[in-house]
């Protein structure tokens, strides 16, 4: 089983504590990313994986092998950095037999192997040219030619498509994912982009300050994340956040803020955080828009700026001066998001947080 | 004229000038700051290329540049008969071959070997170490290998001695004076020449050895595989450089050492230019002997830049 086991690992430098702790298993086969803001950590993690970086205290294992102590040579990963780290000096298809080369395979495993990775990434006619002559999707293939024709046990991927411009990142995006379902090889993918991890993750972990702060499918992350964090890192726009009060209303619990109010699930929990402060978060994607604001249940919004995108629209509004983001349907609705005075929202779309501790309440599951 | 017309006009290109000169005044700082070196290069180096001409003269002093009479390449008919010269030519492209094969790689391999040490302190005590001599004047670098190989007191001598070897007077033998000499100059300048190439090592993306040791490659590996190849562009460079300055044997560290007796071995063009010109007031011959020493380098440097560009795709122009 070529998992990866990471078991209350640890990185310092010096005095400072940058990685807390962290517990992952990933499995075989399993595409996980770590995803999170600059300086969380997770690219620290990967190298630990990887073996660039020591590992401060906690335990790693591989494929059910402890390598806390191995090179990095003998953990059987291969990594694909964020600049590419293509040898200038190489054409292609000396690049992708480097590792090959090193470990003094024969030239008819090496011929054969940069034959079938040419194929595999669309490289062989490039096969000849140096990296200064590439294309950076072409320069990105290369990278992971480079880490798949050592045929390794785990896939580091490192930010493999920041330098890239959007329209080839996502090009990249659906080769790297299909590559991953080709090969079925177990692959830990870092990146700062949530669009990235939504879209190739089976899994993605959200890393903050050094620690997860959650582990799930895409899916169960954007609908149930557990805490503001989470919430506001995952999805684009983010989530809106509205700081509110939790009383009884006619027909059960209520989230008050100001003068408004919205109606919340009605649960044994909801009940019994009656009066405490909380946190309402509401998805772009998931409110009604409404040209009558005075309707029974619509909450009124100045709205400032509409983003036509297409298909859909960003409207950018205010909610008591706080700025509040709806996400709508453009096809045939022009006229009603022209003339946008609120929004209404189902309770059982409202994620409801802790306004002290930002942590979900309990018993809150939105079903995909 | 028409409106039509006289947009097209206002459309049409600066002329040249003009836009040099709207460059000159946009950028006066950068062209000011430029000057003195332009300055010097005209005074120094392009002024003196009158004087050339008394190399095509019977030149004499009280006549002067312009009214010595002109006697075409006879300077470089005697030149290439006298004996004296043709040794100098010979020690010089001896002593310059042998610099190149001797002391070009040292500053390479030392920069690789410093760039291999982990301790910073050994690091820096090392390299302050070995660049330390090129901050010391030729004369007492010379006033050292002088002392160091003396055949009473010289430490060479010394430990020769402690072996049952006889005393050898060192600089007055031909045969030990290239050897001598060419291993000062690499003492002297090795160091400091490994600086280029110590920065060039610093350009090296760290990501290409993390990703070679992901691949497996060890320390030796990187360093033929990504750090020689990596700096090869830089090695180039310095080797064109230095084939152009291959018959500029370091003058002064001869005059220092050498004595009639070494001559044989020791004498070079610029020895031998300065002894006819300044010591024996022929200032037309040596001025022939300078102007062949330049051609050559000048077909050398042209020879070097034009191979490596059309093998390594790397050259000064």
């Amino acid at each position: 089983m070529s998992g990866v086991s990471l078991q209350g690992l640890v990185k310092t430098y010096g005095d400072i504590q940058v990685v807390h702790g962290i517990d992952l298993e990933v499995q075989e086969k399993e595409f996980v990313v770590l995803v999170g803001p600059s300086g969380c950590g997770k690219s620290t993690t990967l190298r630990m994986i990887a073996g660039l970086e020591e590992i401060s205290d906690g335990d790693l294992s591989i494929d059910g092998r402890f390598v806390n102590n191995v090179a990095p040579k003998d953990r059987d990963v291969a990594m694909v950095f964020q600049n590419y780290a293509l040898y200038p000096h190489l054409n292609v298809a000396e690049n992708i037999a480097f590792g090959l080369r090193i470990r003094r395979e024969s030239k008819a495993v090496i011929d054969a192997s940069i034959k079938e990775v040419g194929e595999i990434l669309g490289l062989t006619p490039y096969l000849g040219r140096r990296p200064a002559d590439l294309s950076g999707g072409q320069r990105q293939r290369v990278a992971m030619g480079r880490a798949i024709v050592r045929r390794p046990k785990v896939f580091l991927f490192d930010e493999p498509l920041s330098n890239l411009d959007a329209k080839l990142r996502t090009q990249m995006r659906a080769e790297i994912k299909r590559l991953h379902n080709r090969l079925g090889v177990t692959s830990i993918y870092v990146t700062h982009d949530q669009v990235e991890a939504m879209t190739l993750a089976d899994r993605i972990v959200v890393m903050h300050d050094g620690r997860i702060e959650q582990t799930g499918t895409p899916m169960e992350l954007f609908l149930n994340p557990v805490n503001t964090f989470v919430a506001g890192f995952l999805g684009s726009p983010p989530m809106n956040m509205i700081n509110a009060r939790i009383e009884s209303g006619d027909n059960g619990p209520i989230a008050r803020f100001g003068e408004l109010s919205l109606a919340l699930v009605d649960t044994p929990t909801m009940r019994d955080a009656i009066g405490t402060d909380i946190t309402l978060g509401i998805r772009p994607e998931f409110v009604t828009v409404s040209t009558q604001a005075d309707t029974h249940g619509t909450i009124p919004v100045d709205v400032e700026l509409i983003e036509t995108l297409g298909s859909e629209a960003l409207i950018h509004a205010t909610l008591q001066g706080e700025p509040f983001i709806i996400r709508a349907g453009t096809v045939g609705q022009m006229d009603v998001l022209n003339g946008i005075s609120g929004f209404s929202v189902e309770p059982n779309l409202i994620r409801v947080f802790d306004a002290k501790t930002g942590m979900a309440l309990p018993d809150q599951v939105m079903k995909q | 004229m028409t409106a039509g017309t006289s947009k097209l006009i206002s459309r049409q290109k600066p002329t040249r000038l003009a836009r040099i000169t709207q460059h000159l005044k946009r950028e006066w700082q950068l062209y000011l700051m430029l000057l003195p070196t332009v300055i010097w290069l005209l005074v120094f180096l392009y002024k003196p290329m009158y004087g050339l001409q008394i190399a095509f003269k019977d030149y004499s002093v009280f006549r002067g540049v312009a009214g010595s009479p002109w006697i075409g390449f006879e300077h470089f008919h005697i030149l290439f008969e006298n004996d004296q010269f043709l040794r100098a030519l010979k020690n010089t492209v001896i002593m310059s071959a042998y610099g190149l094969l001797f002391g070009f790689p040292i500053p390479i391999l030392l920069a690789l070997m410093f760039n291999e040490v982990l301790n910073q302190f050994f690091k820096k005590t090392a390299q302050t170490i070995v660049y330390l001599p090129h901050f010391i004047s030729s004369v007492i670098i010379a006033g050292i290998v002088i002392t160091s190989f003396s055949p009473s007191a010289g430490i060479v001598n010394t430990i020769l001695g402690w072996f049952g070897v006889d005393s050898i007077y060192f600089l007055t033998k031909p045969e030990w004076f290239r050897p001598i000499f060419i291993g000062t100059g690499i003492w002297q300048e090795a160091g400091f020449q490994s600086i280029v190439y110590l920065a060039a090592i610093a350009g090296v993306s760290p990501t290409l050895y993390e990703s070679a040791v992901v691949d497996g490659a060890n320390r030796w590996q990187m360093m033929w595989k990504i750090t020689i190849p990596s700096i090869m562009t830089t090695i180039i460079i310095m080797l064109i450089i230095r084939i152009g300055n291959i018959l500029e044997i370091s003058f002064e560290m001869i005059i220092l050492l050498y004595q009639p007796a070494t001559y044989e071995t020791a004498d070079v063009v610029n020895t031998f230019i300065y002894r006819q010109g300044l010591q024996g007031g022929q200032y037309d011959f040596a001025a022939a002997a300078g102007l062949f020493n330049a051609v050559v380098a000048f077909i050398l440097v042209m020879t070097a830049n034009t191979i490596s560009k059309r093998y390594s795709r790397t050259s000064l122009w």
